[in-house]
């Protein structure tokens, strides 16, 4: 028997950055009775507060919603929300293979940008059901009309019926909601075949274990279900099944077509593999459902407690993190000056600040992070190829016979006035511009092949700030080039400290180097005694500058014999001294550690 | 049975001694707060009949100390605020009364603004037994006092260090560097200002802009130049060059007097004598004996934890609670609780910021209380960053440790944990 679901709506929001995607999705909550008004905090999918602070969203997360149609009919919706930054394009396509459809934001006032197409593409190639929405037609210089026409254009999606709506005054929701149920189709499934669900997201409860977040493509999923990985072949016993609306609700039963969690009382975070799928060992189904792509690590940085003692409290949190954020790698690294520590590979910048500050406020770390590097292939005279991840395991000069790295294929859509601007900026970052095609009359999109260590370093910040906000960017790996590439190494105090290393291309060493001694005079408090600051090139020293001495730091002040409140003043002031790196004599600050980032080009 | 060195016994006597070696009482009014202040007082008028009833308090709480033998031993005596002149015939009536409840103080001082030290308070603090003077001149520079929130003129100033010093009392003055306005010379100018007053003791605070003052609301976070670090440790050295020439020898940090004109009083917080603090916002070092002598008219204290050796004490309460507080039963302390260890990790912190500095005694004893060789090497530690040194058999500061003393204090008191 086949059971009905054709009451069921799985659907993505997927938008650029900033274009309203979160709070369209709290307006849905909200006008649905999912969550009373004066219950709404802003953003309700976002839970994790880095996202709330950021204002974006990093992890997926699945609401039920039950909406009532204006056929008179009730419907469950299934809201898959995906995180809308470049970094995050893995995240995007596994909550995409869970839907029938999406909801595709774009803001009326800005129009089609880079994620635009590039969400929509994904989309597309998933072959879901694409609902557009034009929203921010509360705003004066929205441009409903403009932006219809960009839709069609430059996506080839019809958008005759494109919805209006206004995430902020809720206007035009409701005919989304209507939209939705007539373009985007029921989910299709046999109740009777052999469970198989996907498994696109995971966390750690510390009471009940791992709990996933599945889709049910076919069968059903009760408390008390055997369950069983297909790729690891793990067998469990489900613990209970429920879905979030958007707190979690306990259900008797996840059907065919429905999303929900899954309580699997796994202990080992590592067991649970996002992307598996789920099916029964007493019945299973033929095969599993299509992989995703794996998502690949593009920046590598090492990653230290402050406190070494921390070391193996840093690994069971990276293995937790794991759980929810696969597309984590890691692998043990040693330094002379951080100890031990891992090296660990990102996304892209994004999400390794985003994975530090989970790591450190989830799991109440204290982490020092270095400057990112990318993985470099490293020909020896002796004919081996070497991965390099971190430059302190480059060979010695006289063993290289030549360096390759990364290159990209960037692609910036940006309005014709500041393609100078850009242009000068992929120059300054070795970047060579391939072709330029014009959208609209009103922006040019730019094709330009770029090592991804430039990118990677300050890239986006600048492409921001010198065009006004208006450029946007997207990229994927090219090939690798061959380029002219030295390590330069930061001597504190005349001691090489091998976690301030830096791989660069040789025609940068200079500037580079003379920046990061300013900088990192700036970040390094004064000290007992005098610290010089080098950058080295070899035996080399091309660039230096010097923490001054500190001459004065006592408290005169007697406070009529309160001795308790000098005592505290000390301690404050060894509580920050505790959150530094003593590397030989000199207290370093963590930030030093990522001073790279922040040299400005034209100091 | 381990045997003490006889230098160990001297200072273990120090630390059950179960009266108070030194007695300070609070006086929280001022004429009006500097722009500096962040201590415990409060402006109000002259006439204000809180200060005769806060004064009546204190009064009561001194009986009530004596009572219990915690005045027995007690060497010195300080009137500290606030503004212990601008309260007038009650502190003289306050001072008659402590000398009374301690009668083998011999040091007796007031602090005093020199707006408020009138002759005829002169007179009236003489007469009560009064010996020395801390009078808060800061600067001799008007434009300089205008910037702190000062009232009173140099002139002013002058001609009141003068007059105390006629009157027969030891006259320190108090003096700030690194504050707004202030040159090397105008600098000079102070400290040689107050010298030729004919006072004995000098005291040098470099100026500490503090969060929720006036100064703090101005500069903040701003690390106005002339608060710099170097600034202030410019002004120090100059202050210790120009007072050595005059015949002023540095005892404390911040403390410089001629021959026999140390203050007793001040070198008590820094030696482990214990002190009684009456008044709000005055704290307290007791041994764990006087602490509990303190208990049998504060029955609201709580026994000591097992091992304390050492108790600070702060009281709490306010102005108007403490005037409306019939007995010490009804004040209200922060305390804490201090092992043998943690005093000595304490006890080698506040050496330190003594001339003198840490004597043999107390060496002996931290070695025998904290670890051994974590003692040795924080000393040979400190030795070796130029912070102390060895003079004969005591430690003392360096000029070095003296600027970098947060350094050398902090390694102090680390040895706690």
């Amino acid at each position: 028997m086949k059971k009905d679901t054709s009451h069921i709506r799985n659907f993505s929001i997927v938008a650029h950055i900033d274009h309203g995607k979160s709070t369209i999705s709290d307006r849905i909550l909200e006008l649905t009775h999912t969550v009373e008004e004066r219950d709404l905090e802003s953003q309700m999918l976002d839970s994790m507060d880095i996202e709330r602070e950021r204002g974006i969203t990093i992890k997926s997360n699945a609401v039920r919603v039950a909406y009532d149609a204006d056929d008179g009919k009730t419907y469950q919706f299934n809201l898959i929300d995906t995180p809308g930054h470049v970094d995050f394009t893995y995240e995007v396509s596994r909550s995409l293979a869970a839907c029938e459809g999406a909801v595709l934001v774009v803001d009326a006032t800005q129009g089609v940008e880079a994620q635009t197409v590039s969400n929509a593409l994904l989309a597309m190639n998933a072959d879901l059901d694409i609902v557009p929405a034009i929203n921010k037609i509360d705003l004066p210089s929205a441009e409903p009309d403009r932006v219809r026409e960009e839709i069609e254009e430059d996506l080839a999606i019809p958008a005759d019926d494109a919805v209006c709506v206004s995430g902020k005054t809720g206007e035009g929701i409701h005919d989304l909601l209507e939209s939705i149920v007539y373009l985007v189709s029921p989910p299709e499934g046999d109740a009777e075949a052999p469970l198989k669900a996907l498994i696109l997201d995971s966390y750690f409860d510390e009471y009940r274990g791992v709990v996933a977040t599945v889709r049910v493509f076919d069968g059903a999923i009760s408390k008390g279900t055997r369950l069983q990985m297909m790729a690891t072949g793990d067998v469990f016993l489900c613990d209970g099944v429920g879905c979030k609306r958007p707190l979690e609700t306990p259900l008797p039963e996840l059907g065919v077509g429905e999303v929900g969690y899954v309580v699997t009382g796994l202990k080992d975070p590592a067991l649970v593999h996002v992307g598996d799928t789920l099916t029964t060992p007493d019945n299973p189904c033929d095969e599993a459902l299509p992989g995703y792509h794996e998502a690949k690590p593009m920046v590598f940085a090492g990653v230290f407690p402050v406190d070494n003692k921390e070391y193996e409290n840093l690994r069971d949190a990276l293995e937790k993190l794991k759980v929810n954020d696969p597309s984590l790698t890691w692998a043990p690294e040693t330094s002379v000056a951080l100890g031990f520590g891992f090296r660990v590979g990102f996304l892209g910048l994004l999400h390794m600040e985003v994975v530090k500050e989970r790591l450190e406020r989830e799991f109440a770390l204290d982490l020092i992070a270095t400057s990112p590097s990318v993985d470099y292939h490293v020909f020896t005279t002796a004919g081996e190829m070497l991965d390099i991840k971190s430059p302190q395991d480059l060979p010695r000069p006289e063993q290289i016979d030549r360096i390759e790295e990364p290159y990209l294929n960037a692609k910036v859509i940006v309005p014709p006035e500041y393609m100078g601007a850009v242009m000068q900026l992929a120059i300054e970052h070795r970047g060579i511009t391939k072709d330029m095609v014009y959208l609209t009359e009103k922006s040019v999109e730019m094709h330009f092949d770029i090592p991804l260590a430039e990118l990677i370093l300050d890239f986006f910040d600048q492409l921001k700030s010198r065009t006004k906000g208006y450029a946007s960017l997207d990229y994927e790996f090219s090939d690798y080039r061959p380029s002219d590439l030295v390590k330069l190494d930061i001597l504190l105090a005349g001691e090489e400290v091998d976690a301030l290393s830096f791989i660069v291309h040789k025609d940068k060493a200079y500037t580079l180097a003379r920046g990061l001694c300013d900088k990192l005079k700036e970040i390094i408090p004064r000290q007992q005694f005098e610290v010089p600051i080098q950058g080295a090139i070899g035996n080399k020293i091309i660039s230096r500058s010097t923490v001054r001495a500190v001459r004065k730091d006592v408290l005169a002040k007697c406070y009529g014999g309160d001795i308790s409140r000098k005592r505290k003043l000390l301690e404050k002031q060894k509580e920050g001294k505790k959150r530094m790196k003593q590397i030989g004599t000199v207290d370093v600050p963590q930030e030093a550690f990522l001073a790279v980032l922040k040299v400005d080009d034209d100091a | 049975m381990a045997s003490f060195s006889a230098d160990e016994k001297l200072w273990l006597e120090r630390l059950h001694q179960p009266s108070a070696q030194a007695l300070y009482l609070h006086l929280p009014f001022c004429a009006r707060k500097c722009a500096y202040c962040d201590f415990s007082s409060w402006a109000t008028k002259p006439e204000d009949p809180l200060m005769g009833d806060y004064v009546d308090a204190l009064r009561r709480h001194l009986f009530e100390a004596e009572a219990v033998g915690l005045l027995s031993c007690c060497e010195t005596i300080y009137v500290g605020g606030g503004t212990p002149s601008f309260v007038g015939t009650p502190l003289a009536q306050l001072v008659c009364h402590a000398r009374a409840m301690a009668p083998h103080a011999t040091e007796v001082s007031c602090e005093a603004n020199p707006d408020s030290l009138t002759n005829d308070l002169l007179g009236r603090l003489r007469d009560a037994g009064c010996t020395r003077l801390s009078v808060g001149v800061q600067s001799l520079s008007d434009a300089e006092l205008t910037e702190l929130g000062r009232i009173h003129s140099a002139a002013q100033a002058r001609a009141r260090l003068s007059a105390a010093v006629k009157a027969g009392f030891d006259v320190s003055a108090d003096l700030m560097c690194a504050i707004p306005l202030q040159t090397d010379e105008s600098w000079r100018a102070s400290l040689e200002g107050v010298i030729g007053c004919g006072v004995g003791h000098v005291s040098v605070y470099p100026l500490q802009i503090e969060d929720g003052t006036p100064l703090g609301e101005r500069y903040g976070a701003s690390e106005p130049a002339f608060n710099d670090p170097e600034v202030q440790a410019h002004r120090m050295e100059l202050a210790r060059d120009l007072l050595a020439s005059a015949g002023f020898g540095r005892y404390e940090v911040a403390s410089y007097a001629r021959e026999g004109k140390d203050c007793r009083h001040n070198q008590a917080y820094w030696t482990a004598r214990p002190y009684l603090g009456l008044g709000t916002g005055a704290s307290s070092m007791l041994t764990r004996e006087g602490y509990e002598s303190l208990r049998k008219v504060c029955p609201q204290l709580p026994e000591p934890d097992v091992g304390a050796r050492r108790v600070r004490l702060t009281c709490i309460d306010r102005r108007h609670e403490l005037a409306a507080a019939r007995s010490m039963a009804d004040l209200h302390f922060d305390l804490e609780f201090l092992s043998e260890a943690q005093a000595a990790a304490e006890d080698l912190m506040l050496g330190m910021r003594l001339v003198y500095g840490v004597e043999p005694g107390l060496v002996d004893h931290a070695r025998r209380v904290l670890a051994e060789s974590e003692v040795d090497e924080t000393l040979a530690w400190c030795e070796a960053q130029g912070l102390v040194a060895r003079k004969g058999l005591r430690w003392v500061p360096t000029d070095r440790g003296w600027l970098l003393g947060n350094i050398l204090y902090g390694r102090m008191w680390d040895l706690a944990d």
